[in-house]
């Protein structure tokens, strides 16, 4: 660090000193961004429990309209991402510049595979009228099972939460196949790979956030 | 934090370098023409056109409060509407609080001096600075936009059912316009907090951190905490509104009181962003017109870091008459009182700074003392508030209005001004007519408390806030502060005026007016491009006055990158230092 | 000084990164066999968290990698949840003692 005659490499801005500073404030910049991502879904968080804690009969009652298997499988989905986003990070750590982009790849896939899984997921909700809002207009046969006046709020609150963290995966997606170019253009290197980092650090933190949605929503009994 | 300690170990090679007092290259000469400046990363350019922007719309809002002011002249219809008064008055705090108090000190002066403090060549992030400045005038055309549509009546605080019974498309855009400023708002502390924990000069530690930085520190961590409950909450209101979504409104079993608690949540942290930067400026100004170090440093630096934190546990004081249940009124009441103990220790430490010291009374002087003054009352009746019966009686009067015009005018509003005439000639490289600074800062005092003052007693006799009309006996009260806020008015047009003239014929300035021991001092006014021709090297405290002045000009001796060797120091005494 | 000025570039073994994504497959079947067992009221949602958490500290220690970092970007993330707790747990104070749920206007 105290080195200052270091020479000043390429992907180095002028205001830092060396390789090493650029890198450490990227990163503890995303930190404080994702920071700012938790206490955003906690805003989301807070409404739930806050509602869940008022009517447990409600929320007992609507998670039956969502589908355990689907969630599970969608939870296993991002796992994957979550791990190959890791190995891609690894692979530009190692300068294999194939992995990474092979790694990319596969994250971007099974990113694309949970945004199809939710689409018809919802699809199915809303054939049956569980929609968001004033398009609430449930079938007869949810309301066999579904009677509860507050039922439209569990749905309003699940639509946000898992709308949000859809649009979360699109930007992520989004995000990595620009990453995927500028591998395969050879920015990417052992020595400079700050943004497969970052981006990797928010992915994890999609990923985070799933681990509880998914119990929350899909699994009360 | 190990690279600090690897630096203390490291025998860094120093020299003095004595800033030039006719720099020939600046960052005003640098980069020239509208194109260069809309498109630059320069955190001073940018921090400039904050100043611009946040003056614009302190203007323009300032502008209403004087037609809202003059409507109240009589005690029935004046000269506007009722409900164009309804829309004057949201329009009014709405910008105030978001536009100007929320960005000013830390985008608009923090931004230029933040960098120069720790001795960087710029913020960590300067493209996500510039970012942030073009997503605050974003935040602005909706607001525009939400004005062209209709309009909207609902108060700076946006309550729900207000705010969400379909009265239009006004809320929609307006809400967003807040939604795309706190963006602004979050990229700026983001900036900040990666800024002062990475890219200090060698030598600044922890512990000679200077007290503006550590008060745009918690600043900092209060806009990354609490923005993006506002933001979540806001599009949960834009929700509400386009489709009903029903969590916030209770005719559709939603709780409008949830979102009091989600608004609170981040709005009375939100105070705390407007006035704990105000105290950084505060600490600067009086160390340096005290010529003295400023008495208990951790205490201030500490204190705003436990303003933040008890900041976020408060925020329960704005709803005791909300409905909320007892248990929780209880509470809050009980921890808005603990707030005002770190509030005090500043206060405290500030008075003791100036005991004994040789005090200059400069114009940012001056405000440093009509802000204690101010500031101090608005504190004292924000505890009374924060009792929870006398604000049973107390909510929703002027009382209230008194209150946050004491801190936030009072307080934050001063503090900016005594910032900005302090660091004026640094950023311009021009000095203002200091007859004239003196001459409109007691008008400004004399017209605050003819506006406001008269807004306690009001309150306290049951005068409710938001309302256009009034009933007779509060007719020399409300007459006393009209004429008051013309007062501010004039004050505020002198000051525009030495400052825009300051520009043009101006003296020049020298680099270091005030004889500060600050870094930001020690670069020539207006600063290079790169802020320092070399590398700083701290060895002292920020406000070590008993030490020579030689010992705050030191810089790297050897350059460790090709830029700027041509611009040799005009002086050059070589010393080796043990860093 | 050497093994601190890695900091952030530690590379994983890939029997590291596998390892933890099948922990964490593991875990999420596990949970949902564990709902449907249909536990006694707070067991359901207790189990549930714990389980999540357990996951989550998964993720963030290793693939997220802040057993390698600075310190300091463990403290953002634990001091985001405890702000994020303290908001839910003040709001109950009010939510969890009302007189009526919903006040009715
Ligand atoms: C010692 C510190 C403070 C305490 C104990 C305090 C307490 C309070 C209380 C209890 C209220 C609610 C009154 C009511 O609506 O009935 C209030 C309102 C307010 N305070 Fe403070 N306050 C303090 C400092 C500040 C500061 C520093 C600012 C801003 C820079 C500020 C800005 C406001 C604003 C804007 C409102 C009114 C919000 C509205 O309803 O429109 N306060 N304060
Ligand atoms: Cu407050």
């Amino acid at each position: 660090m105290a080195n200052h005659s270091a020479s000043h490499p390429a992907h180095v801005q002028h205001h830092f000193v060396d390789s090493d500073q650029q890198f450490d404030s990227a990163k503890l910049g995303m930190w404080v961004f994702l920071v700012n991502e938790i206490l955003f879904f906690g805003g989301l968080f807070c409404a739930y429990i806050i509602f869940r804690a008022w009517y447990p009969e409600l929320f007992t009652q609507a998670a039956l309209q969502l589908d355990k298997v689907w969630g599970g499988v969608n939870t296993i989905v991002l796992i994957g991402s979550s791990l190959t986003v890791a190995m891609a990070i690894r692979s530009a750590q190692r300068n294999e510049i194939k992995g990474l982009r092979i790694n990319l790849m596969i994250t971007i896939l099974l990113a694309c595979v949970f945004l199809v899984i939710k689409y018809f997921e919802y699809e199915h909700k809303l054939h049956l009228g569980i929609a968001p809002g004033f398009f609430w207009n449930p079938a007869p046969e949810v309301t066999a099972t579904l009677d509860h006046p507050q039922a439209n709020i569990f749905f309003s609150i699940y639509y946000m939460m898992t709308g949000i963290h859809g649009l979360h995966v699109l930007v992520g997606i989004g995000l990595m196949i620009w990453l995927y170019i500028r591998a395969g253009k050879g920015h990417f290197s052992a020595e400079y790979y700050t943004p497969v980092e970052i981006t990797g650090l928010y992915w994890h933190l999609v990923d985070l956030i799933w681990i509880f949605l998914f119990p929350l929503l899909y699994l009360i009994e | 934090m190990a690279i600090t300690e690897a630096k203390k170990m490291t025998t860094l090679q120093v020299k003095r370098f004595k800033p030039s007092e006719n720099p020939t290259n600046t960052f005003l000469t640098d980069e020239k023409g509208v194109w260069a400046w809309m498109t630059t990363v320069d955190h001073k350019k940018i921090g400039i056109m904050y100043l611009v922007a946040v003056a614009f719309f302190f203007a323009l809002a300032g502008f209403l409060a004087i037609a809202l002011r003059t409507e109240l002249w009589t005690p029935a219809k004046t000269f506007i509407e009722a409900d164009t008064y309804n829309q004057l008055f949201t329009l009014h705090g709405a910008m105030m609080v978001f536009f100007v108090l929320v960005p000013s000190i830390p985008a608009a002066l923090g931004n230029f001096i933040l960098p120069m403090q720790l001795g960087a060549k710029d913020v960590a992030f300067p493209r996500l600075n510039l970012a942030s400045l073009y997503i605050y005038v974003a935040g602005a055309i909706f607001t525009f936009a939400a004005l062209a549509s209709g309009g909207f009546d609902t108060g700076w605080t946006f309550y729900t059912p207000y705010s969400s019974d379909g009265n239009g498309a006004g809320v929609i855009w307006v809400t967003l316009g807040v939604f795309i400023l706190g963006f602004s708002s979050i990229l700026t502390g983001t900036n900040f907090i990666t800024t002062i924990h990475k890219l200090r000069a060698p030598g600044i530690t922890w512990d000679r951190l200077p007290l503006n930085i550590w008060a745009l520190y918690a600043t900092s961590i209060i806009q990354v905490l609490a923005t993006p409950v506002l933001a979540i909450t806001i599009l949960l209101l834009s929700f509400e509104n386009i489709m009903d979504i029903g969590i916030f409104d209770p005719a559709l079993g939603g709780d409008p009181v949830l979102f009091q608690h989600f608004f609170w949540f981040y709005s009375h942290p939100a105070v705390y962003i407007m006035i704990v930067p105000g105290f950084g400026i505060i600490s600067e100004v009086i160390s340096t017109f005290s010529k003295k170090t400023v008495f208990g440093y951790w205490a201030i630096a500490l204190s705003s870091l436990a303003i933040a934190f008890i900041g976020f546990l408060v925020w329960g004081h704005h709803m005791f008459t909300s409905g909320q249940s007892a248990v929780a009124t209880t509470v809050f009441s009980f921890l808005t009182f603990l707030v005002g103990i770190p509030t005090g220790i500043k206060i405290f430490n500030w008075i003791a700074t100036l005991y004994r010291g040789s005090i200059d009374m400069k114009t940012p002087m001056l405000y440093v003392f009509i802000f204690l003054f101010l500031f101090s009352i608005g504190g004292f009746t924000g505890i009374m508030l924060g009792a929870l019966s006398v604000d049973i009686h107390l909510h929703d009067t002027y009382y209230v209005v008194a209150h946050f015009h004491y801190v936030m005018m009072g307080g934050t509003l001063i503090a900016l001004l005594a910032g900005l005439h302090y660091w004026w000639p640094k950023m311009t490289g021009k000095m203002y007519n200091e007859k004239l600074a003196q001459i409109s800062a007691v008008l400004i005092f004399i017209g605050f408390n003819m506006t406001f003052l008269p807004q306690f007693i009001m309150g306290a006799q049951g005068m409710p806030r938001r309302y256009y009309n009034y009933i007779d006996q509060f007719t020399p009260f409300h007459q006393t502060s009209t004429i008051g806020s013309y007062i501010l008015g004039v004050a505020f047009l002198i000051i525009l005026y030495y400052l825009v003239k300051s520009l043009f014929s101006g003296e020049k300035a020298p680099s270091n007016p005030w004889n500060s021991r600050g870094l930001e001092w020690q670069s020539t006014s207006p600063p290079d491009f790169h802020n320092f021709d070399h590398t700083p090297v701290v060895i002292n405290g920020p406000y070590d006055y008993h030490k020579p002045m030689e010992e705050f000009q030191l810089g790297l001796a050897v350059s460790h990158e090709g830029h700027d060797a041509e611009h040799a120091p005009a002086e050059v005494d070589t010393t080796e230092e043990k860093a | 000084m050497s093994a601190q000025e890695h900091h952030g570039h530690h590379i994983a073994s890939v029997k590291m990164l596998w390892s933890v994504g099948i922990g964490l497959t593991i875990l999420t079947v596990l949970t949902v066999v564990v709902s449907s067992l249909g536990l006694p009221s707070p067991l359901d949602i207790l189990s549930a968290l714990a389980i999540a958490l357990a996951k989550a500290f998964l993720v963030a220690t290793f693939f997220m990698a802040l057993k390698w970092e600075h310190r300091f970007n463990a403290v953002l993330l634990i001091g985001a949840v405890v702000f994020f707790l303290l908001m839910v747990g003040v709001t109950l104070l009010d939510t969890m003692y009302r007189i009526e749920v919903v006040p009715s206007f």
